[in-house]
């Protein structure tokens, strides 16, 4: 339905209403497509009056309706208005009315009854965290920025997580603005990024940038620039932390791995006891390896050529300066067929160790535990993502870590063509080997300098792919 | 006219209110008084001047007149709620704000709805709620235009009344049933063992046991009307488990009576190992044909959030042998799991035990699980789509000419 231009009188409104098909629908619907073409808030107003003329009163869900049209249009006083009312009438009120209410008045010069609200609203239940983000950019808005951190902590305390906007919006408040104890909340903001592996985007870092450089007497300068894959910035010329875990989270990792991978709820599910003890020992008297193979998985880089080609085709490659080399298989390799060689998988054999495991065991499991237990050095091969096995953990502090770890240990391979001569149409098969991260790619800092990376668009990336663009930030003394 | 009305409901409150604010009589009385006061006032403004412009704030003055002293009341004495009273609360708010909630609650439901972790969770086991209610009450209303549209049929068939002769007797549904059972008690020491597993109570909500349950009364009444039942085993049982508490709610007092074998023995222990087969979708191996000395094994579990492997463990731990159904050899698979209800497992077993064809059997696999039955098989299919798209490339001409000859020199041969 479309909804009408100017306010209509009741008999009006009848006609239109008979005309309807579903005439106990009529003013739902047509609220809704108010809201949606933005109606002017009297033509809205008259049908309200229409029906609480007719009816006596008018239902919960039509003023909330009402409220959500005042609030796209910034109507401040119709909204208190409207709470007036709903106080009146309800003992209660929703999270959608307290939302739009909060989102309505954060805006306006009553951003105090916000803030208000809000604590109504705590009563009750937990706010929304688009509740939380109103009121403390309303709060910030009005130089009160030491109510927006509290609300921000509280926010915090009840396990919601903050949106990009909210932390934006305290670098953009504080911006020239003096204190040690500010600074300190937004150093811990950043060190929040870092925790959770945050990237913010673009006008995100922008915004951190100019609250660096206008902290009074700070002499603080940013640059964005590209990190060199050695991890050496070429402004600062600072050396970007190791992407290596430290001795303690390494062997938590490790535990967690095979207690929750490997194991889970039922060690039978991915591999079987013995054949994960057989495993154990096989590895335990050949380590360390330098690289470990999911050798499946690299078979089928090419599907033009023979798998076991692929695998050693890759395995040639890796071969390099004695490297210790562990390839992960499953029993069915072992049978001569048209895609695997006896006598191919044999030469293999020489150039690596290989391990296979049964046909309806994971060995990606395998994988992780050999390269784990291999030590830090050790790196592994794979065009897997492996976010199943990283669904596996069970805190997601277990899970950044494991993705700090894939990241500084996983070397990915695709296979690139390359033309030898230009008359001859052959094509010679190379690897691309992208190697594994030398540096990691977190928020970081020196206390002289700060080190970010960040996303060149607000979208996010996908969880594999890490930023390479950084802003860096050092503080001229 | 505004005064008036406050004045004529205070005079109603002052003498029924204290009853029947408690009563939540309200609702009945107000909007009877307001109608009528509001009517004279209607009335009034159309005849002083039709073209007078629109009061729009009028709608507030309605909504603000009148309840304001009892309200007060009430926000004063909610302080602290318990956690039953906050639920049904919410509830409250949220079926005035138009979400999808039931209208009646029990006790029961309500612990239920505060015991749910998060605010999405309330909503969905509310939504589950509401759709319930909403499937009853639409099958009552079934269920009254049938016994009406039947009562006439009677009277109709009453005025003509005319005595008819049968030929036959009227089997009665009791009759039916003790033939049936005949049949099933002659299962019990003659026919072919079939097990349910039912060791995942852990792997299970509450609603997927309930769900499992349900499915497992419709295999057994499935089985029960089949030509050629099976015998029912249902191993691993536990008594005072979820399972046993579903079942007595779905069976009541005939749970003791049925004619299957309920044991907490595991399958291993009643059957030699040899002779299981335990079908799990997961398996590498795949069913080719239906083996009548063989016990098969069915995991009871409903897995809605699909755990691969659960069922499998279980055989690997204890080395039996497994199997998965054929499905993408005979059906082009479209969409879905390829884990079946159980009520279709066993379905599709009582039809490869009648009759031994796939074809059959497999007909009860959810139709919109597949876009229908291959009529060649899957590798020749694949051969050809090869070959198709060998041609599109236009590379290896030759050896697509020869593979071509090749098929169809096959294809000449076996004719």
């Amino acid at each position: 339905v479309q909804p009408p231009e100017k306010p209509l009188q009741a008999e009006e409104w009848n006609r239109l209403r008979e005309g309807f098909k579903s005439p106990e629908m009529f003013e739902e619907v047509m609220f809704n497509s108010m809201v949606r073409c933005n109606s002017p808030i009297d033509v809205a107003k008259s049908l309200l009056t229409h029906v609480a003329k007719s009816n006596g009163d008018i239902a919960y869900n039509l003023l909330v309706k009402y409220l959500a049209l005042c609030v796209q249009q910034g109507q401040a006083s119709e909204i208190c208005d409207v709470y007036d009312i709903m106080k009146i009438r309800f003992r209660n009120l929703e999270s959608g009315a307290y939302n739009l209410l909060i989102k309505g008045l954060s805006n306006s010069d009553h951003w105090r009854m916000a803030l208000a609200l809000l604590e109504e609203e705590k009563k009750i239940m937990i706010p929304s965290r688009t509740s939380y983000e109103s009121c403390i950019k309303a709060a910030s808005r009005h130089q009160e920025i030491n109510r927006a951190f509290e609300l921000y902590h509280e926010m915090l305390a009840k396990d919601l997580v903050p949106t990009l906007d909210v932390l934006q919006a305290f670098f953009d408040f504080s911006r020239g603005m003096k204190g040690a104890e500010l600074q300190k909340e937004l150093f811990d903001i950043l060190l929040y990024l870092r925790e959770n592996q945050i990237y913010p985007h673009k006008t995100f870092m922008q915004s951190i940038k100019l609250w660096f450089e206008s902290i009074p007497g700070g002499n603080w300068r940013g640059h964005l620039t590209n990190i060199k894959d050695s991890g050496h910035c070429p402004v600062c010329h600072h050396q970007l932390e190791e992407s290596d875990l430290t001795n303690e989270e390494y062997n938590n990792l490790r535990e967690k791995i095979i207690r929750d991978v490997i194991h889970g709820t039922d060690t039978f599910r991915k591999t079987s006891p013995q054949e994960f003890e057989a495993f154990q020992t096989f590895v335990e008297d050949r380590l360390p390896f330098d690289i470990v193979i999911d050798g499946l998985n690299v078979s089928h880089i090419k599907l033009k050529k023979m798998q076991c080609e692929n695998l050693f085709n890759a395995v040639n490659c890796l071969a390099k300066e004695n490297a210790r080399l562990l390839v992960l298989g499953r029993k069915h390799m072992l049978t001569n067929s048209s895609n695997w060689k006896r006598e191919i998988m044999k030469e293999m054999q020489n150039k690596a160790d290989f391990f296979f495991a049964e046909n309806t065991s994971e060995d990606d499991a395998f994988l992780l535990y050999a390269t784990l237990q291999s030590g830090k050095h050790c790196k592994f091969v794979t065009r897997d993502f492996l976010r199943d096995h990283k669904a596996c953990l069970s805190d997601s502090r277990m899970r950044h870590l494991f993705r700090k770890w894939q990241r500084g240990h996983q070397i990915e391979i695709s296979a690139g063509e390359k033309h030898i001569n230009f008359l001859s149409k052959k094509k010679l098969f190379v690897f691309i080997q992208q190697p594994a991260f030398q540096y990691d790619c977190v928020v970081q800092t020196t206390g002289d300098t700060w080190h970010i990376p960040y996303k060149d668009i607000f979208e996010e990336k996908d969880s594999y792919e890490v930023p390479r663009k950084w802003l860096c930030i050092q503080q001229k003394r | 006219m505004q005064s008036a009305n406050v004045l004529l409901k205070k005079i109603v409150r002052s003498s029924i209110l204290p009853f029947a604010v408690q009563n939540g009589m309200k609702k009945d009385l107000f909007p009877l008084s307001r109608t009528l006061s509001l009517s004279l006032c209607l009335k009034q403004d159309n005849s002083s001047s039709p073209s007078e412009k629109l009061d729009l704030d009028a709608w507030k003055k309605v909504m603000k007149s009148g309840l304001q002293e009892e309200v007060s009341e009430t926000v004063s004495d909610r302080k602290e709620l318990s956690d039953m009273a906050a639920a049904r609360e919410l509830l409250e708010m949220w079926r005035l704000a138009g979400r999808s909630v039931p209208e009646h609650v029990s006790e029961e439901q309500l612990k239920t709805l505060t015991e749910c972790p998060s605010k999405s969770a309330k909503k969905k086991y509310l939504k589950y709620l509401y759709l319930k209610e909403l499937y009853k009450k639409n099958d009552k209303r079934k269920m009254d235009e049938k016994r009406q549209r039947r009562l006439e049929t009677e009277e109709q068939a009453s005025e003509t009344d005319e005595t008819k002769k049968h030929s036959f007797i009227y089997l009665l549904a009791s009759s039916m049933d003790r033939a049936y059972n005949w049949r099933v008690a002659q299962s019990m020491t003659f026919g072919q063992p079939l097990v349910f597993d039912m060791s995942f109570e852990k792997d299970m909500s509450v609603r997927e046991v309930a769900d499992t349950v349900r499915q497992l009364v419709l295999s057994e009444g499935f089985n029960r009307r089949s030509v050629d039942p099976f015998h029912i085993h249902f191993c691993n049982f536990q008594d005072d488990s979820l399972y046993h508490k579903e079942f007595i709610k779905h069976y009541k007092e005939a749970w003791g009576k049925l004619l299957i074998t309920v044991t907490d023995q595991c399958y291993t222990d009643v059957f030699p190992r040899d002779k299981l087969v335990y079908l799990t979708a997961d398996s590498p191996k795949v069913l080719k044909t239906f083996d009548h000395n063989k016990v098969y094994i069915v995991g009871s579990m409903v897995d809605k959030s699909i755990k691969t492997g659960v069922s499998l463990a279980h055989a690997k731990r204890l080395g039996l042998e497994t199997a998965a159904l054929p499905l993408e050899k005979y059906l082009l698979w479209n969409s879905g799991a390829k884990n079946l209800t159980l009520d279709q497992m066993m379905h599709i077993l009582l039809t490869l035990k009648d009759t031994g064809s796939w074809k059959k059997a497999l007909e009860f696999v959810p139709k919109r699980k597949h876009c229908g039955f291959v009529s060649t098989p899957v590798h020749e299919l694949k051969i050809t789509l090869n070959l198709i798209n060998m041609l599109k490339r236009g590379q290896r001409q030759e050896e697509v000419q020869k593979q071509f000859a090749k098929s169809y020199s096959k294809k000449l041969t076996r004719k």
